[in-house]
């Protein structure tokens, strides 16, 4: 900066003084002359003799500058033209004939129109902010904040043709948190496009001038005048729309419905989450997944999902890029992400881009905030069990933003209320604890930085105390190589663990702890070579390291024999790449193939059994031992993405998805409920991945200009190799888990239909689903058969569902929301017969699963009352009256029947049987 | 379906107000299989008299005793050895003469049906179990905590299963001093010749399943087992109480099966309990190996240990049972006679418990104090013949 040819003070100075006027704007003084490999400066110094034009430049921006040019009686604005023709470089001429060159962008040499005048702040329309930079510090990014002003993109070139690549960010003009899934677009002819999850947009429009339009919902919408001369880049600031700060349900695209190509996929904005009510007046994401259609679970007080038909394990929970291993708290009455600094929920189902894998049903991606750049904030609520706080604020303005997030609870009299005894003695409570620093270090890299702390403690009865934690933490590396390329470096670290400890008795008191690690590297790209295509593409690796338990002595007299089991290793692998071809605006494709490799590490002794018998610790035949770092047990396998669009007309589509998931990681449990205690177990040669095949076929057609939305989609699912359970299988501690598990095969199959209407004074969503879902376990390895090897159906097949979520605003401060759900009772097993055997009777069963519980239904509603809509005041209130199960149905959970004092009583279970009101406050600041 | 909801009359559906979490009674559709199996309760003792009993599985909904299978013929088969019969005692229930069987043999249970069908259980080794090393009791806040130790120097056992028979002395609510003579119709007086109807003892057999593993010991070693919890108010607690505890050494299959057993019948229903499983046995028809049979007959032999807890060892502070009953004062109608009055203790139904005086009458009777006869005599309940052990 040494070089620069004037200060660059006394420019600001002078610009400040300058009257409106154009740039480019030229007198009557033509140049000639005679350049042969000149550098810049010996051209300057020409023209500065032949005319009043004086030049202000950077001498180092320009030294790579070889000129080479005959001109005669030529205007300086064409001369400069053409030098500059090929380089980033810009140049604008003032009144006073005085030549700025920059690099990139090209220097404004009149203010805004609006630069004196007051910043509006009425909340119906934000202010809008000067946009271009006047420092001298090299920006090659324009950020346009004006509605009126025109945009120059790229390097001016006169009657240019073809086409061009605009990209930037769209940032929320308040916070600078970036946009999500917005749509970027100019109408003639229609090209258009969505921010990512960055807020990044990228789009290839043809050379020339557009109105280049902005929508979200939730946002105002807006537009940009640009004219597009080369490949440039635009960042966008929204402000959001304050009058439709409740209205909002559904954040996406109005008509990504029937426009995208992504079927069976659920985008849940937390406006939309804290809308729902829930049993204990918190916001809670899983609750509001559990009400989407395909999404099922045995019961309340259960966080376990069954997203079309898969098992509890086979769900994907990604937060902010880190797997989640037990996604709840408090036997399931809590999810473990605290509502205040989440942004976006995204469940897929059916056709699951290339990029995620590992998981064979769904993929749940939880994403938090960025915390605000422009100014501190806070945020919080107080509830009957749980009271919460958010902080956020920028570290350096515009450019680092910090958001930090606690949650504890004060549940312990919750239990004393219990019915039973057990429940009375016990204690339990949880914290959790998120921090998010997201870091500008340039237009072309950011760094954002994730942290997560979840810990449960709970003491059933007055011996046993369960302990688990969730551990995360996530570095993530954007770098924007050039408009049209993208790519994301992502590191993870993922760490569940779980102790069970009793010392009641000093002899028998141990401790049984269980723990896994996953280390992640991944990186992604996203390149958008044309208009027509989007090809992502990456690798990644996760290292996994498990204890899957060790058992320890819990006192001095304890005799518990220290007993470990071998800890597992392995690392799993994929490539991937996909690509989206809008061949035509009403047919498009995605092609993807996901290649994923697992490779089971040592040291480790593998027991060998013989060939077709049934596993059992008979039937080892021998026991290979293998080193630290040996590859013991290797599958690999290709993994099919294919999804395709076709829109029949502007309203309606239809849409087709095939994939193919493996899984490399089971959950093994004999329990109803997912439980924390589950262990997790790494495929290895005893125990295949699983592998999950589905088919799925939809059709959407949006009515009245896109506000309502309605969609069916019917699925056919194959799984393979998932883990069930041996009758009388010991799964904690068991040194050779491989004879207690047997693999079996399910097939799910139904059909979900959904109308859903986002925007206006009533929203919401209705949805049916018939839905079924069959296990079959005929396993010849194990000797293990269910139901004389015939399919049954699983724990959560409850095959009619119905679900309303609605939501109603009085007023623009009083809305009221009324959720309905109704399903069919899940299946459990009866007793067929009863005996007497040891003095008391006892049951035998019936065939796994041939019997079900009564039908399911209830009704929540809650009352939103929002404090008034002043922008400036210094804490914005609200409170939640919520009513959960408002009839107060006894909904059964279970029926068991158990032998009591020799006889065999019958009970029902359920867990929410009466009315539960809830009051929560929440206020942000 | 009247029985049936009657027997949960007694259990208190607990909701909450605020939680409204619920458990409820409940009888389902009536799940009426069309099979009978066969049941087969009963272990081969090995150093001592082996009883099996034979049964059938009923309906949920049936009130009456199981159906007995009777006249069969069982024999307790060495592995290509010898074979000792049980005889049929009383109906359905097959014993042995006292054996002292090879604990270096296999052993299995033959059975063969009136019917001709034939069942055999598989051969199972013969656990030695070891002493029981103490019973045991502790007084907890408000209530009695019985408890077992072992120990297995060898270290063979790991695997214990338990029994219990607890016999304890009760008294009935009222202690009669008066008696209906049959003979003249009157009422008498009790004298020593009359059976005791007030002091008597109650033996009960134990139910549920009591599992105890060391498996996961560096010592084979059971420490204060908890077999048993008594309140402070219940009549066991009273006068005297006694607990005999068996004890049996399991293969770790028997041990496997007793734990399904007892998590498909005792350990279930709540959130995390595991889910029930369908469950025979080691006992398999050999005429059509697909046919259930219940029940696994596993071999060992029995060790025994006896304890008594009396009131006076016990806490002062305990609020302890004590036995009320409704009585009736009986009066004359005008134109009535006590003889009249004594019509009423006729049938054994009713019982007179003790005279009404006058104030300051004659010492001849005016009434009768009358009671129900599960009031008067505890026999309804128990036995009032000593127990030989009784101490």
């Amino acid at each position: 900066m040494t070089h620069l040819y004037r200060p660059i003070l006394s420019l600001l100075v002078v610009l400040c003084c300058v009257a409106q006027g154009q740039a480019q704007q030229t007198e009557a003084a033509f140049i000639s002359g005679n350049f042969k490999s000149a550098t810049f400066e010996e051209f300057a110094r020409e023209v500065e003799a032949q005319t009043n034009y004086q030049f202000y430049f950077d001498a180092t921006a320009v030294d790579s500058l070889s000129i080479t040019l005959q001109v005669k009686e030529q205007p300086l604005s064409n001369v400069l033209s053409q030098v500059f023709r090929n380089t980033d470089l810009q140049f604008a001429i003032d009144a006073a004939q005085r030549v700025f060159v920059t690099r990139g962008t090209q220097l404004s040499v009149s203010l805004p129109k609006n630069f004196f005048e007051p910043v509006e702040n009425t909340g119906d329309s934000a202010p809008q902010v000067a946009a271009n930079r006047l420092q001298g510090e090299e920006k090659e990014v324009k950020k346009a904040g004006s509605e009126l002003k025109l945009y120059e993109i790229g390097v001016k070139r006169e009657g240019a043709t073809g086409k061009a690549n605009l990209a930037g960010h769209l940032r929320d003009f308040k916070t600078g948190e970036p946009i999500i899934g917005a749509a970027v677009y100019i109408e003639s002819p229609l090209i258009g496009t969505t921010s990512d999850q960055y807020g990044y947009y990228s789009l290839t429009l043809p050379v020339g001038r557009h109105e280049l339009k902005v929508k979200a919902i939730g946002l105002q919408n807006t537009r940009r005048h640009i004219m597009l001369y080369s490949e440039g880049k635009l960042n966008i600031d929204i402000a959001e729309d304050v009058r439709t700060l409740k209205e909002v349900l559904v954040e996406a695209e109005k008509d990504k419905n029937v426009s995208g190509l992504q079927m069976g996929m659920e985008k849940l904005d937390i406006r939309t989450i804290k809308q729902v009510p829930t049993a204990f007046g918190e916001t809670d994401i899983l609750r509001v997944v559990l009400t989407l259609p395909g999404v099922k679970s045995v019961g309340e007080g259960s966080t376990g999902m069954n997203v079309r038909g898969g098992s509890t394990d086979q769900n994907l929970i990604l937060f902010d890029d880190a797997t989640i291993y037990n996604p709840s708290h408090l036997f399931g009455f809590f999810s473990a992400f605290n509502p205040d600094i989440l942004k976006t929920v995204e469940l897929y189902k059916s056709g699951i881009p290339a990029k995620y894998g590992g998981r064979l049903s769904s993929v749940l991606e939880v994403t938090s905030r960025d915390g605000n750049k422009k100014e501190f904030a806070g945020s919080g609520g107080i509830g009957l069990l749980t009271s919460r706080l958010t902080l956020e604020g920028p570290i350096q303005k515009d450019k680092t933003s910090f958001l930090i997030g606690g949650r504890s609870t004060y549940s312990d009299w919750l239990l004393k209320k219990l019915p039973n005894k057990s429940f009375n003695e016990s204690s339990a409570g949880f914290y959790d604890i998120n921090g998010h620093i997201s870091h500008e270090i340039n237009e072309k890299n950011t760094l954002y930085l994730n942290g997560y702390l979840s810990k449960d403690r709970f003491q059933l009865g007055a011996d046993t105390l369960f302990r688990f934690s969730n551990q995360a933490a996530s570095l993530k590396w954007k770098h924007i190589f050039q408009n049209k390329l993208y790519g994301v470096l992502t590191g993870v670290y993922s760490h569940y663990d779980y102790d069970v400890t009793s010392k009641k008795n000093p002899v028998n008191a141990s401790r049984l702890t269980f723990g896994i690690n996953q280390s992640n590297l991944q990186a992604d790209f996203s390149y958008f070579p044309t208009s027509k295509h989007t090809v992502d593409f990456g690798a990644s690796s996760i290292l996994y390291n498990v204890n899957p338990g060790t058992l320890t002595p819990n006192s001095p007299e304890s005799l518990i024999a220290p007993d470990r089991l071998q800890a597992e290793r392995a690392l799993e692998s994929a490539i991937y790449a996909s690509d989206r071809f809008d061949i035509t605006r009403r047919f498009s494709v995605s092609v993807g193939l996901r290649y994923s490799f697992f490779n089971a590490l040592g040291p480790r002794s593998v027991n060998t059994y013989a060939p077709g018998a049934p596993k059992t610790e008979g039937t080892i035949q021998d026991t290979a031992v293998y080193k630290s770092g040996d590859v013991f047990a290797t599958y690999h396998g290709p993994e099919y993405r294919l999804s395709a669009r076709l829109g029949l007309t502007d309203n309606s589509s239809v849409k087709l998805s095939f994939n193919r998931m493996r899984q490399y990681i089971h959950m093994l449990s004999n329990t109803t409920s997912m439980s924390p205690t589950d262990v997790w177990k790494l495929s290895d040669a005893n125990i295949r991945p699983q592998v999950g095949d589905q088919l799925a076929l939809g059709y959407y057609r949006n009515f009245r200009a896109n506000t309502i939305e309605f969609s069916v989609e019917g699925y056919y699912k194959k799984m393979q190799d998932f883990l069930d359970y041996k009758s009388s299988a010991t799964l904690v501690m068991n040194h050779h888990i491989e004879t207690d598990v047997a693999g079996a095969e399910g097939k799910a199959y139904g059909v979900e239909v959904m109308l859903r209407k986002a925007t206006g004074k009533m929203n919401g969503w209705v949805s049916y689903t018939y839905s079924r879902t069959l296990v079959r376990l005929d396993d010849a390895e194990t000797g293990e058969k269910i139901n004389n090897g015939e399919y049954y159906p699983s724990n959560f097949d409850k095959p009619h569902d119905f679900t309303l979520i609605s939501n109603y605003r009085f007023s623009q401060r009083f809305s009221t929301s009324v959720n309905f759900t109704y399903s069919t009772g899940r299946p459990i097993t009866l007793p067929l017969a009863k005996y007497t055997l040891g003095n008391s009777q006892r049951i035998y069963y019936s065939d796994r699963n041939a019997y079900r519980v009564p039908d399911y239904y209830r009704l929540d509603l809650a009352l939103n009352i929002e404090g008034n809509h002043k922008i400036k005041k210094l804490a914005h209130s609200s409170w939640t009256l919520a009513v959960y199960n408002l009839t107060g149905r006894r909904n059964p959970y279970s029926i068991y029947f158990k032998a009591e004092e020799g006889r065999i009583n019958g009970y029902k279970m359920s867990i929410f049987g009466q009315p539960i009101p809830t009051i929560t406050y929440n206020f942000r600041f | 379906m009247q029985m049936y909801t009657r027997r949960f009359k007694s259990i208190i559906c607990c909701c909450l107000l605020l939680l409204g979490g619920c458990v409820e009674p409940y009888a389902p559709e009536v799940i009426e299989g069309p099979n009978h199996y066969l049941v087969v309760d009963g272990l081969i003792n090995g150093n001592g008299i082996t009883t099996v009993k034979l049964s059938r599985t009923q309906n949920i909904s049936e009130e009456s005793m199981p159906m007995a299978e009777m006249g069969a013929t069982l024999l307790l088969e060495e592995e290509q050895g010898a074979q000792y019969p049980l005889h049929e005692a009383v109906p359905a229930t097959y014993v042995s003469s006292s054996l002292n069987l090879d604990l270096t043999k296999k052993y299995r249970l033959y059975i063969r049906l009136s019917t001709g069908r034939e069942y055999a259980s598989e051969f199972v080794d013969v656990k030695q179990t070891p002493p029981i090393e103490k019973v045991g009791w502790e007084a907890l806040d408000n209530s009695l905590q019985l408890y077992v130790s072992s120990r297995d120097p060898q270290k063979n056992t790991q695997y214990y299963r338990w029994e219990y028979e607890a016999t304890w002395a009760y008294t009935a609510a009222l202690n009669s001093n008066i008696k209906y003579d049959e003979a003249t119709g009157t009422i008498v007086p009790r004298t020593r010749s009359d059976e005791n109807i007030y002091n008597c003892w109650r033996t009960d057999y134990s139910t549920g399943i009591k599992l105890g593993s060391s498996a996961k010991l560096s010592e084979d070693v059971i420490h204060e087992y908890p077999i048993l919890t008594l309140p402070a108010a219940s009549e066991e607690l009273r006068i005297k109480y006694s607990i005999l505890v068996k004890q049996y050494a399991l293969t770790q299959e028997a041990y496997q099966y007793w734990e399904a057993l007892r998590k498909n019948t005792e350990s279930i229903g709540t959130l995390f309990d595991p889910l029930p499983a369908q469950l025979t046995g080691n006992v398999h028809s050999l005429a059509n190996p697909d046919e259930p049979v219940i029940g696994y007959v596993g071999a060992s032999s029995v060790q025994e240990e006896r304890l008594f807890v009396s009131r006076e060892e016990l806490p002062k502070e305990w609020r302890y049972f004590y036995p009320t009953c409704q009585m009736d004062s009986l009066m004359p109608a005008e134109g009535q006679t006590l003889a009249d009055l004594a019509e009423r203790f006729k049938y054994d139904a009713y019982m007179p418990v003790t005279e009404i005086y006058a104030p300051d009458g004659p010492p001849a009777p005016i009434g009768y104090m009358g009671a129900v006869k599960g009031c008067v005599d505890c026999r309804t309940r128990g036995t009032n013949v000593k127990p030989d052990f009784w101490e």
